[in-house]
C-alpha cells in the first residue's frame, strides 16, 4: 500500500461525490454553480451564523452560566458522544458490508495496480468521512463560537480535540460496524430466507432495544443509575466520567473549553482509542480484502459439478403476507419487494438511523423538561413507533420504487395496472410496521399496565400510518426519484447525502406522514385519556379511513406518473 | 506471457474451474471459448487477482498471481464484459484518473496520448460528458481506453466487441492486430465464433471448467477429424441445441 495510491483514490471519490466544477458535455444536464455548491455554501453559512450568534448571545447572558452548565454536564456530554458513536456503528453495518458485497461494481479499480487492501481502506475512509461530516458541520462552529467567548486559557484547543475525537469516534463506529456487517454477510451469503427473517427480526429488535434504552434513561437519572457498580469501578480507577470513547471526548473537548484540569488518564484514553481506531480501520480493510479475494461472500451454490440433479419446482403461488389474498399483480409486487430486501438492505439500515436521530432530539427535549414531563414518558415511547413505521414505508414504497430502475421498462411493457404494483409495495411494509408496533406497545403496557387497553389501538394506528406513509412516499418517489440511482456507484455505498429521492420530494415523503402520524396518534390516545378508552376506538375508525384513503389516492397518482415515465428517465 | 498452471476454483461444492492449464505467448492472441458458465470469466478474474485460486497458480510476465499480484496487474490491461465505470466522472476525467493510478506522468504528452485514443475510438466528442449519459458501447470503448492507456504488455478482454458499433468493432480489431504485431500477449473471450476464427492464433475451448480442446484452427480441425467450421467444432465439443425440445416448443406455440 502506498499513500500516493490512497490519495489518488480519495481525491477522485470526493471529486465525484462533491463535484465543484461542472461537466461541460452536451449530453450532460448542466447544473448552476449555486446548485453544485449548495451543500458547502449551506455549511459555511450555518457555521458563520452559529459562530457570530454565540459570540453575540453568550456575553449577554454571561459566560459563567454556560460554564457552570457545561462543567456540570460533562457526563451528559459523554452519553451524547457515545450516541454519535452508536449512530456511526449502526449506519455502517450494512454500508461497509455491501461495499464489499458490491465489489463487482468496482472491478475497474480492482484490476488496476493497487492492492485490494488499499482499495477497501479507501472505501472505509470515505464511509468514515460521510459518517462524521454531518456531526462535524454541526459541532465545529459550536466549538469555535464557544472558544471565542470562553474565559479558559486553552479553550481553542477544544476545537482540534473535538475534530480529532469525532474522527476517532466515527472510525471506531464504522470499523466495528463494518466488521460486524462482514460477519453477517458471511453468515447470510446465499441464504435468502435467513436474510429476510434476519432483517425482519433485526430491524424490529433495533426499535425495541432503542425504545427500552430510552425508557430506562427516563426512569433513571442517566447511565449511572442503570449500572451503578460500573461507575464505582471507574471512579476507583481514577477516570473522570467513565472509560468509554464518548467519555474521553467529552472530558477533553469540554474540559479545554471550560478550563477544567485535564486528567492524564483521559489523555491516555484518547490516544488509546486513536490507536484502536487505526488498528480497526486497517483490520476492516484486511478482512474486506480476504472476504472478496477468497470469494466467501459469493452465494453458496447448491449445485455440484459432479452430479446432475433434476430441478423440480412447486406450483408458483407465493403467499407473502399470511392470511391475505391479493390479485396477481399485487401479490407479485409484495413478493418481489420483500424478496429483494437484501438489495437495498443498507438503505433500510441507513434509514433506521433517521428515526433514531429524531427520537434522540425528542428525548433530549424531554430531559430539559425534567420531572414536569415525566408523566408523558410512556406516550413518548409509543411515539417512537411513528418515525419507524414511516421509515419502513419510505424505504419499502419510496426507495424500492426508485430502485426498480430499468425494471420499469418491463413493467411498462406488461399488461399490468401500475397502481396494483405500487400498492403491493405499500402493503409489503405493513408486516414490519405491525411487528414494531406490537413490540413497542406491549413493552410499554408491561411498564405502564394502565395503558394495556390501548395496545390494539396503537398497533392499528401504526399500520394505518404506515400505509398512508407508503402511498405518499411512492408518489414522492414517482415525482422526484432518481431512477438511474441504482447504477451510480457512490450511491451504492448508501451515503446518506445521496439518497435516491431528490429535492422537495424527499421532504414530502417524510414530513407529511410524520406530521399525520404524530397528530393522529396524539388525537386517538388523547381522546382516550380525556374521555375514556372507548373514544380512542371510536376515533380510530375515521383516522384509519383517512389513512387508507390517502394511501390509495397517492398510490394511484404514483401509478399514473410511473406509466407516463419516459425511457430516458430510467435507462 | 501468461502461464496458467493447473488452476482450480471452487465455490463451496461447485467446481467453476477444474485443473486448467494453458499458455499465451507474446505476440499471440489466444481465444478462450466456452458456453455460458463454463468458467471463462472466473479464469480471467483469477488472473487479474480478483479471485483466489483454490489450487494451482498462474504467472503473468513472470509474476505469480498469488504472491506478486500488484506487479502482475501493472503489466495488464483489462476490459470486462460489463464495464461498471464511475458514473459521476466525465470520460476525460476517468481517463486521467486511471492514468494517475498507473502513474503515467502528467503533462502534454499524456494528454496527447489520451486524445489520440479517445479520437480513435470515436468518443472524443462525448469526453466532457458524465459517464452516466453514455450508451453501453461508449462505456465499453471508455473501458478500452482505460485498458490501453499504460500500453500494457498483456491484455485481457472479456467479450470486448459486444455492444460496439461495426466501425468501432473494426477499429478494435485493427488495434488488437497492431498490438499483436508489437509483441503484446492477448487473452480474449468471445461468443462470436467468427471473431475468434479471424483474430485468434490459438483457441482454447472450455466446458464445465475443463479444457476440452486447444490449438490453432488447423489443430482443432485435425482433432475434430474433418474440414469443419469453428462453430461445428464448438458445438460437437460442448453440445449443440436440443432439436427435439425446440420442435416440441414450436409445436406448443399457437
Amino acid at each position: 500500500m502506498t499513500l500516493n495510491d490512497l490519495w489518488v483514490l480519495l481525491r477522485q471519490d470526493l471529486a465525484q461525490s462533491f463535484r465543484v466544477s461542472g461537466a461541460k458535455g452536451k449530453r450532460t444536464e448542466q447544473r448552476s454553480t449555486l446548485r453544485r455548491l449548495f451543500l458547502p455554501i449551506g455549511a459555511v453559512l450555518f457555521a458563520v451564523v452559529i459562530i457570530l450568534g454565540l459570540a453575540w448571545v453568550v456575553p449577554r447572558i454571561g459566560w459563567e452560566i454556560l460554564d457552570t452548565l457545561l462543567t456540570e454536564n460533562i457526563g451528559t456530554g459523554s452519553s451524547l458522544f457515545n450516541i454519535l458513536l452508536l449512530f456511526s456503528f449502526i449506519g455502517s453495518i450494512m454500508i461497509s458490508a455491501t461495499t464489499v458485497g458490491n465489489s463487482s461494481r468496482m472491478e475497474y479499480l480492482m484490476t488496476m495496480p493497487l492492492s485490494l487492501r488499499t482499495l477497501f481502506l479507501e472505501k472505509t475512509i470515505i464511509v468514515i468521512l460521510y459518517s462524521s461530516a454531518f456531526f462535524l458541520v454541526i459541532g465545529t462552529p459550536i466549538f469555535i463560537g464557544l472558544s471565542i467567548v470562553s474565559n479558559a486559557p486553552l479553550a481553542f484547543l477544544s476545537i482540534p480535540t473535538f475534530l480529532g475525537m469525532m474522527v476517532v469516534l466515527s472510525t471506531l463506529g464504522v470499523s466495528i460496524g463494518g466488521l460486524l456487517g462482514l460477519l453477517f454477510s458471511r453468515i447470510l451469503a446465499g441464504r435468502r430466507r435467513l436474510k429476510q427473517a434476519g432483517w425482519f427480526i433485526g430491524t424490529s429488535l433495533t426499535v425495541l432495544v432503542s425504545a427500552l434504552y430510552y425508557y430506562f434513561i427516563f426512569l433513571s437519572d442517566g447511565f449511572g443509575d442503570i449500572l451503578p457498580w460500573l461507575g464505582d469501578i471507574l471512579a476507583a480507577l481514577g477516570f473522570t466520567s467513565g472509560i468509554s470513547p464518548g467519555a474521553a471526548t467529552s472530558a477533553l473537548s469540554l474540559g479545554f473549553l471550560v478550563g477544567e484540569p485535564i486528567i492524564i488518564n483521559d489523555v491516555f484514553l484518547a490516544f488509546l482509542y486513536g490507536a484502536l481506531a487505526i488498528v480497526l480501520v486497517n483490520l476492516n480493510a484486511y478482512v474486506s480484502e480476504t472476504a472478496h479475494y477468497s470469494g466467501w461472500l459469493a452465494s453458496g451454490s447448491k449445485r455440484t459439478s459432479k452430479t446432475k440433479t433434476p430441478v423440480v419446482h412447486d406450483i408458483w403461488d407465493p403467499q407473502t403476507i399470511p392470511g391475505f389474498k391479493f390479485n396477481t399483480a399485487v401479490s407479485v409486487s409484495v413478493w418481489y419487494n420483500i424478496t429483494n430486501i437484501r438489495r437495498e438492505g443498507r438503505v433500510l439500515a441507513q434509514y433506521l438511523i433517521g428515526p433514531l436521530r429524531f427520537i434522540v432530539i425528542i428525548i433530549f427535549g424531554m430531559f430539559a423538561g425534567g420531572d414536569l414531563l415525566m408523566g408523558f414518558t410512556p406516550f413518548i415511547v409509543i411515539a417512537i413507533t411513528v418515525p419507524f413505521v414511516v421509515s419502513y414505508a419510505v424505504s419499502f414504497a419510496g426507495y424500492e420504487l426508485v430502485y426498480e430502475g430499468k425494471n420499469l421498462m418491463n413493467l411498462q411493457l406488461a399488461p399490468l395496472s401500475m397502481y396494483d404494483y405500487v400498492i403491493g409495495k405499500v402493503y409489503s411494509s405493513a408486516p414490519f410496521a405491525l411487528v414494531v408496533s406490537v413490540g413497542t406497545s406491549v413493552l410499554v403496557s408491561v411498564l405502564a399496565p394502565s395503558l394495556l387497553v390501548y395496545v390494539p389501538a396503537v398497533i392499528l394506528s401504526a399500520v394505518f400510518i404506515n400505509q398512508a406513509a407508503g402511498g405518499i412516499a411512492a408518489n414522492a418517489a414517482a415525482m422526484g426519484g432518481d431512477f438511474k440511482a441504482e447504477r451510480i456507484v457512490t450511491r451504492q455505498r448508501g451515503a446518506s447525502v445521496q439518497m435516491p429521492i431528490r429535492g422537495w420530494s424527499i421532504l414530502r415523503a417524510q414530513l407529511f406522514p410524520n406530521m399525520l402520524g404524530f397528530a393522529g396518534l396524539t388525537a386517538v390516545l388523547g381522546l382516550g385519556q380525556l374521555l375514556g378508552p372507548l373514544f380512542t376506538y371510536l376515533a380510530l375508525v375515521p383516522f384509519g379511513l383517512i389513512c387508507l384513503s390517502l394511501s390509495r389516492r397517492y398510490a394511484r397518482s404514483a401509478g399514473i406518473k410511473l406509466t407516463e415515465k419516459e425511457a430516458s428517465d430510467y435507462l | 506471457m501468461i502461464e496458467v498452471l493447473g488452476l482450480k476454483k471452487m465455490f463451496n461444492e461447485f467446481i467453476a474451474v477444474d485443473n486448467l492449464s494453458f499458455q499465451v505467448n507474446p505476440g499471440e492472441i489466444y481465444g478462450l471459448l466456452g458456453p455460458n458458465g463454463s468458467g471463462k470469466s472466473t479464469t480471467m478474474r483469477m488472473l487479474l487477482g480478483l479471485l483466489k485460486p483454490t489450487e494451482g497458480t498462474a504467472k503473468v510476465m513472470g509474476f505469480d498471481i498469488r504472491d506478486e499480484i500488484v506487479e502482475a496487474k501493472r503489466m495488464m490491461g483489462y476490459v470486462p464484459e460489463e464495464p461498471v465505470l464511475p458514473q459521476r466522472l466525465t470520460g476525460w476525467e476517468y481517463a486521467n484518473y486511471v492514468s494517475d493510478i498507473w502513474r503515467i506522468p502528467r503533462g502534454p504528452e499524456r494528454e496527447e496520448e489520451l486524445d489520440e485514443l479517445l479520437t480513435l475510438l470515436d468518443i472524443k466528442d462525448a469526453s466532457d460528458d458524465l459517464i452516466e449519459t453514455y450508451s453501453k458501447g461508449m462505456s465499453r470503448k471508455t473501458s478500452l481506453v482505460a485498458a490501453l492507456i499504460h500500453q500494457p504488455k498483456v491484455l485481457i478482454l472479456d467479450e470486448v466487441q459486444a455492444g460496439i458499433d461495426p466501425r468501432g468493432a473494426a477499429t478494435v480489431k485493427e488495434i488488437l492486430n497492431g498490438l499483436r504485431a508489437k509483441g503484446a500477449t492477448i487473452l480474449m473471450s468471445t461468443h462470436v465464433l467468427e471473431i475468434a476464427e479471424q483474430l485468434c492464433d490459438r483457441i482454447g475451448i472450455i466446458n464445465e471448467g475443463r479444457m476440452v480442446a486447444e490449438g490453432s484452427m488447423a489443430d482443432l480441425r485435425l482433432q475434430a477429424k474433418g474440414e469443419k467450421s469453428l462453430e461445428e467444432i464448438f458445438l460437437s465439443l460442448t453440445g449443440g441445441p436440443d432439436m427435439q425440445k425446440i420442435a416440441e416448443y414450436l409445436g406448443d406455440v399457437k
